[in-house]
């Protein structure tokens, strides 16, 4: 698992994951983000479109907690409100929301249908 | 002394022009943008307005040999130097076997599409794309689907080239010959890429050119064997790098496929190694 190094991308303004959903991409994303530098970041968006049986996302969970907790520094540090984008369904949503704790707990996710 | 109605008369021959103005005739004809029924009715009003009409009407442009479009266009347009294909923007041409070297012969019905910004090759497969090196030197977008290595040629044919989206790469008989030309195109815009395989050989490719990579956004889906690849074209477009969209999906995990109209997922049975072959979970 090679992660991105955007270190050295200091005019990097967006960052989209698409398709998120398969457990080892989301450690993925958390090593890629973790190598962000830009002072210019604006937006982080991350598509958790995959429909996975619940006991997937339990297998995940640890992965998903370590990204919510780097998504909280971004806040802290970059004032970036992350987007989470994910199914249609009430299931989904809450199951979406269990898995960012801390960034629901302080309301500092967007959680968009699609 | 003038009556009133004497007056009326001579103020609309003094300060009513007869005519509107081109400039606002081209604003109302572009505002029926998308409207190609109309636009037809406008080609009818009068010889001026013909060229602003084909303007609107033949901004894009979608041939298809497989259906004779192609065939219909040239029956239709048998004279290239009046043909409406000066007006096209945006062309795309999908399933190419059907083209000859032939249709680039100066004065062919290709070259007459000599301003074309956005260019669309669907399905390319194993034809030769030599009608289309040059085509139109102001190119700057590029979308090519199911091609060979040799598509690189005519990548580096368009000087101005910003954006490049490659959909499927076939293989060819030129792949571990590598020429890198002496000049880049700009690729100061886009580089989409979401094809298994895709990236490597395009990777290769591009961060041999004399003037480096500066696409200043990036898509890109790759897997656990392209990864490095992926990797050294972003570090390869840090310095300008403002979006990057891009999505890793390890092999042998969790896979969805769009099944009538949605998303079923299932679990990989088996997971692929290093080597090619694949074993059971």
């Amino acid at each position: 698992m090679v992660p991105h190094d955007l270190s050295k991308a200091t005019k990097l303004k967006h960052v989209w994951f698409p398709q998120t959903g398969l457990w080892s991409s989301v450690q993925w994303i958390t090593m890629t983000l973790q190598t962000v530098k830009s002072k210019n970041l604006r937006s982080i968006t991350i598509y958790a479109d995959h429909f996975v049986p619940v006991r997937v996302w339990e297998a995940a969970r640890q992965e998903w907690n370590d990204l919510d907790q780097l998504l909280v520094q971004f806040w802290s540090t970059h004032s970036i409100r992350p987007r989470v984008m994910h199914p249609a369904g009430r299931d989904l949503r809450d199951r979406v929301r269990s898995l960012l704790p801390e960034l629901t707990r302080r309301e500092l996710v967007d959680l968009v249908e699609r | 002394m003038l009556d009133a109605s004497q007056r009326l008369t001579v103020l609309a021959r003094t300060a009513m022009p007869r005519s509107l103005p081109p400039e606002i005739l081209d604003l109302i004809v572009d505002h029926l943008h998308g409207e190609p029924a109309t636009l037809k009715s406008c080609c009818a009003v009068s010889k001026s307005w013909v060229p602003r009409t084909r303007r609107n009407l033949f901004a894009r442009v979608e041939l298809n040999a497989h259906t004779y479009h192609i065939a219909r266009w040239k029956k239709t347009f048998p004279d290239p130097f009046n043909s409406p294909a000066c007006y096209t923007s945006t062309l795309c041409i999908s399933d190419l076997p059907t083209l000859t070297v032939t249709d680039a012969d100066v004065g062919s019905w290709i070259c007459t599409f000599r301003n074309v910004v956005h260019l669309e090759v669907l399905y390319v497969g194993p034809v030769a794309l030599v009608p289309f090196y040059g085509l139109s030197p102001t190119v700057r977008s590029l979308r090519l689907t199911h091609c060979t290595p040799e598509v690189f040629d005519l990548i580096y044919s368009f000087p101005l080239l910003e954006d490049l989206a490659l959909v499927g790469l076939l293989p060819g008989s030129r792949v571990d010959v590598w020429n890198p030309p002496p000049t880049s195109p700009k690729l100061t815009g886009s580089l989409n890429l979401k094809t298994r395989g895709i990236a490597p050989p395009v990777a290769r490719r591009l961060l041999d050119l004399p003037d480096g990579l500066r696409f200043s956004r990036i898509n890109v889906v790759f897997f656990d064997d392209e990864a490095q690849s992926v990797k050294d074209l972003v570090l390869a477009c840090s310095d300008i790098l403002e979006s990057l969209t891009t999505s890793y999906r390890p092999s042998g995990a969790f896979y969805s496929a769009p099944v009538t109209g949605q998303y079923l997922t299932a679990i990989c049975r088996h997971r692929h190694t290093p080597d090619g072959s694949s074993r059971s979970l």
